[in-house]
């Protein structure tokens, strides 16, 4: 690794003021699994990092208002595990679970991920499916962007200089619905996905048809992908073969994925199709066990 | 840039100061003498350098020794008391669980931060907490066996 | 066909110098998210038909720090089509070394996006006269 300055200010404040002062140079280091990986391949050289390690309140996973705001520098294994996050999202306790190791998931933070920006990321499939906001914070103020438009293209975040993550909020779900995460990896367990899908479904009144569906897609192009005509295809209309497999085919057309040693870009996209398809069964069967529980 | 860094390693107070790019494995290794831990992939993926920061599993190749400044590192050399041998250690021995020996330190450490956290567990909580820690010659049998044995006598 | 000003319009592209008669040297600058790639190399005309407004180059770069490069061959055709003129360009890309091996899929899909610059800038200039 090349030598850099190093700087690990307590307070969020400070932190955004040395990144103002340093400009280009400089980086914000959280759990540092992605960044020390590619400072060791030389692929980057800050002369300067900002570690967020010692700052005070972005550790915190809390309820507020029935949403959940979880803290930049919350660990992947803490949102596994956390009881609060197992009860309102275990989809996204599941997802989160499903991230590399557990040594992996004890150093990466959630805002480190989001801000890494890799689209064969785990987390940010399910956080777009639940309606999730990034909070950000920088020199001029705090900003929310939801997560879905929060991915410019790969490793580029919608992050402007000198700006950080400061937390995730997920907002309370409905009451008749239901959500799953599909994660394909034909490799070994601990891999990024060849495909990954998220889907929430939630149900009108009759317990029957679909109110509204949504549908993530990770290592599916140069960031994460809501297929939107897909979503369009299912509202209104009760779960069905045929239904499925014409949102199936709506995927695969939407879908942009890059050949590599996970798979082809052709494998891909067939797969895509199919794990969209599973994904959005569980969430449906799971919407239907909701809405007859709160009959 | 060096930096001086204070650190608690295997429950004794060290400080050492070093490049800011120094990673905690090669502090570890070089800076404080502590060969047990190694590097295998160097991208944090195949668990050899497996070493406990306050209590929780870490790849020490991918963390920045700073990182550590202020915090507790437990490393395989840690384990053993002064008058017998971790009870996972001597399991790994008992129930020959390791080979060439390259990924047992790490699997060591592992393991143990695995019977601190479930002191009873499945065969599938095995597999699922030591998934990261790789090895090229047991074919992983006689470290399940090994965790196993120790797990029962922790509660015997 | 003034070579310079066709490397120009690779989105990138600086400090092109001429060798000698076939031959240019210049760099080309990349980014992909946090990763900066500064390519230095050369570009060897091979073959030149201004008749029939035909050119065949070869370009050589490589990054000294990140280790790794680029190899390119690149044909150029002018022909005419439908309701005008087509610019036809047919790359074969490799990539070589560390660059390659962090992200093929990665540095392909950059490298789509800015020969597609390329031919759309190219296309302009030509249209323009330049």
């Amino acid at each position: 690794m090349n030598a850099f300055e190093y700087a690990a200010p307590r307070t969020l404040d400070e932190a955004l003021a040395v990144l103002r002062e340093q400009g280009d140079e400089a980086r914000v280091i959280a759990g540092g699994t992605a960044l020390v990986t590619m400072m060791r391949q030389r692929l980057v050289r800050p002369s300067y990092l900002v570690s967020l390690r010692e700052v005070s309140g972005l550790g915190r996973i809390e309820a507020a208002n029935g949403d959940v705001r979880i803290g930049a520098l919350v660990t992947h294994r803490e949102v596994e595990t956390s009881s609060l996050v197992r009860e309102r999202f275990p989809v996204l306790a599941e997802t989160f679970r499903r991230v590399a190791s557990v040594r992996i998931r004890n150093m990466a933070t959630v805002g480190g991920a989001l801000a890494h920006a890799d689209p064969n990321q785990d987390p940010p499939v399910t956080l777009i499916v639940l309606g999730a906001r990034v909070e950000i914070r920088g020199a001029a103020g705090g900003r929310e962007v939801p997560v879905e438009d929060f991915f410019r293209d790969y490793y580029e975040s919608a992050l402007e200089p000198g700006e950080v993550v400061t937390g995730v909020v997920v907002p309370r779900r409905p009451a008749a619905s239901g959500a799953a995460y599909v994660k394909f990896l034909p490799r070994t367990a601990d891999d990024y996905a060849t495909v990954a899908v998220a889907a929430t479904v939630s149900l009108q009144p009759d317990g029957q048809r679909c109110r509204e569906a949504r549908i993530a897609l990770g290592s599916v192009g140069v960031t994460p992908l809501r297929a939107r005509a897909a979503e369009a295809l299912l509202a209104g209309h009760p779960f069905g073969a045929d239904l499925l497999r014409s949102a199936g085919e709506s995927i695969r057309n939407a879908v942009d994925p890059l050949s590599d040693h996970r798979g082809s870009a052709a494998y891909k996209r067939e797969m895509a199709s199919v794990m969209a398809g599973r994904a959005l069964t569980q969430a449906w069967e799971e919407a239907r066990a909701a809405a007859r529980e709160t009959r | 840039m060096t930096r001086k860094i204070r650190l608690t390693v295997n429950g004794t107070a060290r400080t050492v100061e070093i490049p800011t790019y120094r990673t905690l494995l090669d502090c570890l290794r070089n800076d404080l003498g502590l060969i047990g831990s190694k590097e295998g992939c160097g991208v944090g993926v195949c668990g050899a350098c497996t070493v406990l920061l306050d209590g929780k599993m870490i790849s020490s190749c991918i963390a920045l020794a700073v990182s550590a400044d202020g915090h507790e590192v437990t490393t395989v050399e840690g384990l053993a008391g002064d008058e017998r041998l971790h009870p996972v250690q001597q399991a790994f021995i008992d129930a020959g669980g390791f080979q060439c020996g390259i990924c047992t330190p790490g699997q060591v450490v592992s393991a143990k931060a695995l019977l601190d956290a479930i002191p009873n567990p499945s065969d599938v909580e095995i597999r699922d907490w030591m998934l990261g820690n790789l090895c090229r010659c047991t074919g992983y049998y006689k470290i399940i066996e090994s965790i196993q044995t120790a797990a029962q006598r922790s509660r015997a | 066909m003034d070579v310079p000003s066709v490397a120009k319009c690779v989105p990138g592209v600086e400090g092109v110098e001429t060798v000698d008669a076939k031959a240019y040297r210049g760099n080309l600058r990349v980014q992909v998210g946090p990763i900066r790639l500064a390519l230095h190399g050369t570009m060897t005309v091979d073959e030149q038909d201004r008749a029939a407004w035909r050119a065949r180059m070869r370009a050589e770069a490589n990054d000294g720090r990140v280790g790794g490069g680029i190899r390119a061959r690149m044909s150029l055709t002018l022909a005419p089509g439908d309701g005008g003129t087509r610019l036809r360009i047919d790359t074969d890309l490799t990539i070589l070394g560390r660059i390659g091996e962090f992200g093929q899929p990665v540095i392909k899909k950059k490298a789509d996006a800015l020969l597609e610059e390329f031919a759309r800038n190219l296309g302009s200039r030509l249209q323009q006269g330049g």
